[in-house]
């Protein structure tokens, strides 16, 4: 392993061993616990009880992968800045694009552990479900894997949205509520692109059309990770549509990391 | 090759309001390898700012600097450098074993020495019972000698300290002075900030003022020390056995000597008056 990659390696450790002695890890930890009323919540429903145990349980790792994305992704660089933490990091032989790297590689992993922990939970609730409420639908385990899957994707793609902030922030006002207003916009764009080039957009004005489309390709289309319905229902995934979308993530998450890393390079440590 | 070189160094900050503030106005400075150079000033002179500056933290406005004739806005130059920040912080959630441990492999020492460099300055810096313990519970003294511990642990050509003496107690400071005396003996540059002349005094070969962003003067310390002598106390006993202390001007010893002999009164002991460094420190800030 060169040297530069072994420095982006330490750093990530030293992220990974930070996010597992924080609070905000053992707060999710406690979060996760609602895995084990999600039985009990979907058999409430009467019907569909393993489609609402899918549901139930594709949205709660949803959710706490967005409460892992925003704090942990848009305090990370902040709180080193803020906390003094980078005079003494950056005083070693460790380039600001390695460290930058090193700290947003960090927290994906992270979340990329979460996931598959979060998965196996999911998968066991379901799996009891199914068999205490057998459902008339079977359940297709690869789709369930995929949705959570590309649902870490997403998260991590916001990650490298908190990092670019970060960059430029002097508080935590940016890092954390400029990702949840892209987290909510990134929900809506294709929504709002689809509309406004539907024969419904028209009677919009040609400057509200030409901003929507702009917005659609500036901020990150988060729609097209969700694939819940595919999981709930068993539809057949659309092959093409996933490689897109993976492509996308790295494309994208690249620009917002060489951006972070132009910017963060240029900062001043006061 | 000099250790550190910094060349028309000039820093423009922009304030509130757009107001432009000159920290450091046109700095430049030498320094030799294996020479211990202390940088005095008073709070907001512009120390801190040059420091952060060699260390590529604060790019600046015109100027540069190089550390071993490399560049210091490239990151490796810093692989001859232990930097100590000044009122450093690290990761609080690491033991000083761990910070270490993580500092090591950024200089990519190898793990055998890593583990015996650690030992050493753990047990010089008095952490080795306390370097298992997480570092937000060490008290400020404790994580200013972690601070000294990562600087230290590498053994590079050149130590770049900003206050190290702050936040130590008397044993602590005594412990930092003679840290650096031992590294001057090894021939190690040093490059340390402080506003606290008495250090500058005891452990340097030069010393530079700087304030308002200036570098005021350059000089020996032991030339500093040589000119600001005044004169002597010579302290006599007369043949009666009565004890007499006398001030002689610097020119007049010899005279006096001569004078003692001939009244048959025996010299006990002479002692050098001089201005000491703070009085040299203030007139130079004074005179600006």
């Amino acid at each position: 392993m060169k040297g530069g990659q072994r420095s982006m390696k330490t750093i990530m450790q030293i992220t990974l061993k930070g996010v597992f002695r924080d609070r905000v890890f053992h707060g999710i930890m406690v979060t996760a616990c609602a895995f084990l009323l999600i039985p009990v919540i979907a058999s409430l429903s009467m019907r569909q009880v393993t489609e609402l145990s899918i549901t139930l349980s594709l949205s709660l790792i949803s959710f706490i992968l967005l409460l892992l994305a925003v704090f942990l992704g848009g305090t990370s660089l902040w709180k080193d800045i803020e906390r003094r933490y980078t005079f003494s990091v950056l005083g070693l032989p460790l380039s600001r694009q390695r460290y930058l790297l090193g700290r947003f590689g960090g927290t994906a992993l992270f979340v990329l552990l979460v996931t598959v922990v979060l998965g196996v939970a999911a998968f066991v609730v379901v799996l009891y479900a199914s068999i205490i409420y057998p459902s008339e639908r079977p359940i297709v385990w690869l789709n369930m894997a995929a949705c959570i899957l590309f649902d870490a994707l997403k998260y991590i793609l916001l990650i490298a949205v908190a990092t670019l902030f970060s960059t430029v922030s002097t508080s935590f006002f940016l890092p954390v509520f400029g990702t949840i207003a892209t987290f909510l916009a990134g929900g809506v764009t294709q929504q709002v692109y689809e509309f406004v080039n539907s024969p419904a957009g028209d009677k919009l004005s040609p400057v509200i059309r030409q901003v929507a489309s702009g917005l659609y390709y500036i901020i990150p289309n988060f729609g097209a990770f969700d694939l819940k319905i595919y999981a709930i229902y068993g539809l057949a995934l659309p092959v093409n549509g996933l490689l897109l979308t993976i492509a996308y993530f790295v494309v994208y998450t690249g620009l917002l990391l060489s951006a972070a890393a132009a910017l963060f390079a240029r900062r001043e440590m006061r | 090759m000099n250790a550190i070189e910094i060349t028309g160094m000039y820093k423009q900050f922009t304030g509130k309001r757009m107001t432009k503030v000159d920290a450091l106005k046109g700095l430049d400075l030498t320094i030799a390898a294996g020479e211990v150079f202390g940088f005095l000033g008073p709070n907001g002179a512009g120390k801190s700012t040059t420091i952060k500056l060699v260390m590529g933290l604060l790019r600046p406005t015109s100027g540069r600097a190089q550390i071993m004739g490399m560049d210091s806005c490239q990151a490796e130059s810093r692989r001859h450098v232990g930097y100590l920040p000044e009122n450093p912080a690290f990761y609080d959630y690491l033991s000083a074993e761990e910070y270490i441990a993580f500092v090591g492999s950024q200089f990519r020492m190898d793990k055998v020495l890593l583990t015996q460099r650690s030992e050493e300055v753990f047990k010089r810096l008095d952490l080795w019972e306390a370097r298992k313990r997480p570092i937000r519970g060490y008290s400020k003294g404790m994580v200013q000698r972690v601070g000294l511990a990562q600087a230290l642990v590498h053994d590079p050509d050149v130590y770049i300290l900003d206050e190290p003496m702050s936040g130590l107690d008397p044993i602590g400071r005594s412990l930092v002075k003679d840290i650096i005396l031992d590294l001057r003996i090894r021939g190690k540059c040093v490059f340390f900030s402080t506003h606290i002349t008495d250090d500058v005094e005891k452990v340097c070969d030069r010393v530079g003022v700087i304030n308002k962003g200036q570098l005021l003067v350059v000089e020996s310390v032991e030339t500093i020390l040589q000119r600001g002598l005044e004169g002597y106390t010579v302290f006599l006993t007369n043949p009666d056995g009565k004890k007499e202390e006398l001030f002689v001007k610097k020119a007049e010893l010899q005279k006096c000597i001569e004078q003692s002999v001939i009244l048959h009164q025996s010299v006990e002991k002479i002692e050098p008056c001089r201005k000491n460094m703070e009085t040299f420190f203030l007139e130079i800030v004074a005179q600006q």
